[in-house]
Order: C-alpha cells, then structure tokens, then sequence
C-alpha cells in the first residue's frame, strides 16, 4: 500500500469514527431514561407559552432525525449552541476551559517526555543498577496511583500544611487578567500552577521511563550497536545511536497520550478547581447543562481520534518497514 | 506418528500442566522485591475487603461518635476513635476498614471482566482474521475514540449508580486493551506449525482455537487482567470522587469525596490520608506485581494506551 493510500484509508476511518461516536454520544443523552431537556421543563417555573419558547430554542419540537441531522451540522462547523444553565454560547464556555486545560497539560508532557525518556535511555543501558531499579519503582507508584490522589496528597502537604502554594484555582481570587499574556504570565499564576504541573508529571513519567527503558534494553544486545562498538564509538555514542532508535514508539506514544490527555486529568482539575475543559463536563453534568456537555465529550472524543490519526500516520513516516504492508 | 500425540493430552492434564506453570511463573515473581511487597499489600486489601465490615468498631454510616452530650465532630486520633472523626461525626478507621469492599468488588469484578472480553474478542478477531478481525478492530476503535470517564459521568447521571451498574460500564470500556495485545500475540502463534498440523489433522475451529491457541496467548491475559483490575480500581475510585459513585456504600474513593465536599481537607489529614494511601498502595501493588510478571512474559509488549 502506497503512503498515500494509507493515509486517506486511515483518515477515512477517522471521519467515520468521529461520526459514528457522536451518534454514540447523541443517542446516549436521549436514549437513557428520563431524558436530557426534561429537567429544563420539570422546573415548573414556565408558563406554557415559555416552554415552547425554549423548546423551539432547542429544536426540541422537531422530529429525532431533525434535530440529529442539525447536531452533527452544527457540531462540525463548531456551533455548539446556547448554554442552558449560562445563556451564553458554549462555544464561550467550552474553547477558553480547552485552552486552560493546554496551558496545564502540553508543557507537563512535554517536560516529562524529555526528562523520562533521557532517564529511561539512562536506566536500560545501565540495566541492574540501582538508577534503574529505584526509578521503576518509584515512577510506577506515580503512574499507578490514581492522579487525584496525588493531588490530594500534594494539596495537603504544600498548601494546607506548609502553606507555600495557594490550593485553588488558576489566578488568585482578586486578579482580573485581560488577555491570554496577562492571564498566563505572571507569578501569581506561577504559583496556582506549580502543584497539578507536578501532579500531573509524576503521573506520567512512568509510560515513557518505561517505553525508553524498554526500548533500549532490547536494542543494547542487537546487532547495529555491536557494529557500532566494533568502530570503536564511546558508551555514550552508542547509547546516543540506541536512543535514536528507540525513539519512533516515544513519538506515537507522545501523540496517543496528548488525545488522552483531556479525559484523564478530569479529576485532576477539580482537585485543584483548574478551570479547564474536564472541570467545565464535571459542572455542566451536575448542572444538567447539556448542549455544554455533549460539546465538552465531542472535544474529548475528536481529540483522541485526531491524535491516534496523528500517531499512525507518524508510525508510517518514520518506520518504513511499516509504511510497506502491515498496515 | 512418533511418540508426541497432541490429542492424548486432556482437559484434566492440560488444567495440571497449566497450574503447574501458574506457581511456578508466582514463585519466580515473588522472587522480585517489588512484586513481594505488592502481593503482600494485595493479600491485606483482599483481607479488608472480605472481612473488613466485620472487625470495623462502628458501623460506617449509622453510628454517630458522640462525646458527652455532643457530636464528635472533626475530632483527631482518639482512643476512641482510633483514626478521628469525619465532620458528620462518623468513625473514619470504621470507614476506611468498610470502604476496602466496595473497592475491592469493583476492582475485582471490572478486572476479570474487562480480562475475559478482552482475551475472547481478541482471540477471535486474531483467530479468524478477515473480516471478523476487521469488524472487531473497528470496533474497538470506537471503544477508544468514547472517553471513558466522560461517557460513565454521562451514563451514571442518568442510572442509578451502584456498583455492578459501574463494574458494567467499567467492563464496557475497558475490554479494548486486552483485546488488541492478545489479537495480535494470536496472529503470530497461529502460524506455528503445532497449529497447523492440529488443523490438518481435522480439529474444528474451536477447538484449534481454544485447545491450541489460547493456552499459549493465557499468560499476556492474565497480565492484563491484572492490569484491568488496577485500571478499574483508579476509574471507580475517580467516579466515586466526583460524586458519581455508589451512594449506598462507603468506598475509598467516596470517603475523599466527603472530605473534599466538605471542605475539611484543609484540617482533617486523619479523614484524608487512610482512604487516599489505601487507593494509592493497593492500585501500586498491583501494577508492580504486574510488571514483575511482565518481565516474564514478555510478550514484546505493545506499548499504547492506559
């Protein structure tokens, strides 16, 4: 198959995917019982004439295929609606709460992708050792404890008992930021950031440890390095030469993971009230707020497909061997 | 023929044989010193979780601790309450000994169920190829493209959450990760030649499949039941945290929802630390006893996802 087949077959899979999880997601907020709009309706407080009124605001009155066919238009041309609960778009609500989850998120991986993986290259070359053993030890207890229990744990350390860092949100309570520049640079927004940055590289330090561990460990004993060591290169040219082989599943890896990355930290944004997209589902399900929710899942699940796209379509343009058939 | 008679061999022998190799494989995990502290914290937890109700001083949720004529309330480590109070006056160490079941029911159950789709799904697929292969593949696919934890948040706002309900939705999306690493562990074993020649001498799919593939693919399904059973301790425990999780029970993840709602996270580390190092110790055992497992199986792992 050429590259160019692969791709659109692969991108082909990937609308399809996208179309048929947000019939997924269309029809599990209006299958299960009591039905998403109803509390809408249930409060009482409307008069008749109102109900209709909202109703009609929602294309509630229109036939199931209506308003399906409208939601994935307006789904994919980004028109998420109004916002029951705020009576604003949600497209206001939804895309500043992504941006806060990047700011939060992209450097933490991308700080953990590079140390980890330097650490992890380390460790399997100098297999045995105690680096070695510590660092998978330790990095495991981070990847397998649950992210907001770390948080907690931090929380209750550095905020309620020392007292160093504040414990809630993205800007101080007073703080009234205009703009992104003003929103992101400052000390204060340093300091709310410093504990889920932390949180959230620990609990991802330990894929890519282990992937870069692995990696090198089973290619120390092939044969291109004892060609290498033949030519007389250095450990740490060798090691260089291994790393750079090693490389190709810590690229996928890093892809696959930054399409998780805004379902996973759900948790981790209400532990530390971060104003992200995972906290804004957390508050539109509890609200009942529907157009916001179905939004905020169609993000997660875009994010995912688009990155796993991005990671089999890197996997094929790096490793030539898996361009040419297995695919 | 010569002496090796592959249809000799029972159902009964191969049971033998394959719980033989299961002490053997648990012998030399155990030899690693992770993997020994993590299957000693795992005997605790199954421990608390079967009998933890019962030698719990108070009953979780009833009793309220009382101090003269008040409501203990927020109270630090006493002789009577040995881990302190919650801000609704209730026994945290009752609390955290009751909590370990629900845990462990979720864990457990999520676990082997997430396992045994997995491993089925991804025997067939690799079995059969073709289009059932292209078919399930797909399928799982759309597993990985629905987000797990928003999809439950959504499902358990609507369904009364309990925990068979969140064990079930667990299963639903967890299978896929076995079922991709088993498909294609299967795709290479069953181009070897024991497999081929079962099928020329006439054994039917099923059995080829069962009787000769599966046993070589059991020892990556149990790694990753392993694994499932860690996955679906974090996800219940996470759902309980934000407030979806069973109402009925007291589980870990629900103890550090109250503490949380609360607000008495500033104050009551007693009311905090036992449920939050309980998740975090029992979930880290298992994946060392995992990964010590995996050293062994080996199965040059496929490195995605969770």
């Amino acid at each position: 198959m050429t590259f160019r087949r692969f791709l659109a077959k692969r991108t082909l899979i990937a609308v399809v995917l996208t179309l048929i999880s947000v019939s997924v997601i269309f029809a599990t907020l209006r299958l299960l019982p009591a039905g998403p709009f109803s509390g809408l309706v249930a409060s009482g407080s409307l008069t008749p004439e109102q109900v209709e009124q909202v109703r009609a605001m929602y294309g509630l009155d229109e036939p199931m295929y209506v308003q399906y066919i409208k939601y994935i238009q307006n789904l994919f041309t980004l028109q998420f609606g109004i916002s029951i609960t705020q009576q604003r778009p949600v497209g206001e609500i939804i895309i500043p709460a992504l941006v806060n989850t990047l700011v939060l998120l992209l450097p933490a991986l991308v700080a953990t992708a590079i140390v980890s993986s330097l650490a992890g290259m380390y460790a399997g070359w100098n297999r045995g050792s105690w680096f070695e053993q510590s660092s998978i030890v330790v990095t495991t207890v981070f990847r397998a404890t649950p992210i907001f229990v770390t948080g907690i744990l931090l929380l209750i350390v550095f905020s309620y008992g020392l007292d160093w860092l504040p414990a809630f949100g993205m800007r101080s309570p007073l703080a009234n930021p205009q703009g992104y520049a003003e929103t992101y640079l400052s000390v204060d927004f340093l300091k709310h950031y410093l504990l889920p940055f932390t949180a959230t590289v620990l609990f991802y330090s330990g894929d890519f440890l282990m992937l870069a561990r692995n990696s090198v460990v089973e290619r120390k004993g092939s044969e291109f390095l004892m060609l290498h060591r033949a030519k007389g290169l250095s450990e740490m040219e060798q090691l260089g030469r291994a790393g750079r082989n090693s490389l190709l599943p810590l690229v996928t890896y890093f892809a696959l993971r930054t399409g998780m990355l805004f379902q996973g930290v759900i948790t981790l944004e209400v532990v530390f009230a971060w104003p992200g997209i995972g906290r804004a589902l957390v508050q539109a399900i509890l609200q009942q707020d529907y157009p916001t929710v179905q939004a905020a899942v169609f993000i997660m699940a875009l994010a995912v497909i688009v990155m796993n796209l991005t990671a089999d379509v890197a996997y094929a343009k790096l490793d030539p061997t898996v361009g040419a058939g297995d695919v | 023929m010569s002496g090796y008679n592959l249809d000799a061999d029972t159902a009964r022998d191969r049971l033998r044989s394959e719980f033989g190799r299961a002490r053997r494989t648990l012998s030399v995990v155990l030899e690693d010193n992770a993997a020994k502290v993590g299957f000693a914290i795992i005997v605790a937890f199954g421990f608390l979780g079967l009998f933890g109700p019962y030698i719990a001083p108070y009953a979780p949720i009833e009793d309220t601790l009382r101090q003269g004529g008040s409501i203990m309330r927020l109270t630090s480590p006493s002789v009577k309450a040995p881990f302190g109070t919650t801000s609704f006056g209730k026994d945290v160490l009752s609390q955290f000994l009751a909590g370990a079941r629900p845990t462990l029911i979720v864990g457990l159950f999520g676990g082997v169920g997430t396992g045994v789709v997995g491993f089925l799904v991804g025997l067939t697929s690799g079995y059969f190829g073709g289009r059932v292969d292209e078919f399930l593949m797909r399928l799982t696919d759309l597993t990985f493209a629905l987000p797990l934890l928003p999809m439950a948040l959504v499902i358990l706002s609507f369904v009364t959450p309990s925990i068979w309900v969140i064990t079930a939705v667990l299963v639903v999306f967890l299978w896929k990760m076995p079922a991709r690493v088993i498909r294609s562990e299967v795709i290479t074993v069953k181009e070897r030649t024991f497999v081929k020649s079962a099928r020329a001498r006439g054994a039917g799919h099923t059995r080829t499949m069962f009787l000769h593939v599966a046993p070589n693919v059991l020892g990556i399904g149990f790694l990753y039941t392993a694994y499932a059973v860690g996955w679906s301790i974090v996800a219940g425990a996470s759902l309980a945290f934000l407030g979806f999780g069973d109402p009925t029970t007291t589980s870990w993840g629900r103890m550090l929802q109250q503490v949380f709602r609360s607000g008495a996270i500033r104050t009551a580390w007693w009311w905090v630390l036992p449920p939050a190092l309980g998740i975090g110790a029992v979930t880290t055992a298992v994946f060392l006893v995992g990964r010590a497992f995996e050293e062994i199986v080996n199965p040059d792992l496929q490195t995605e996802q969770e």
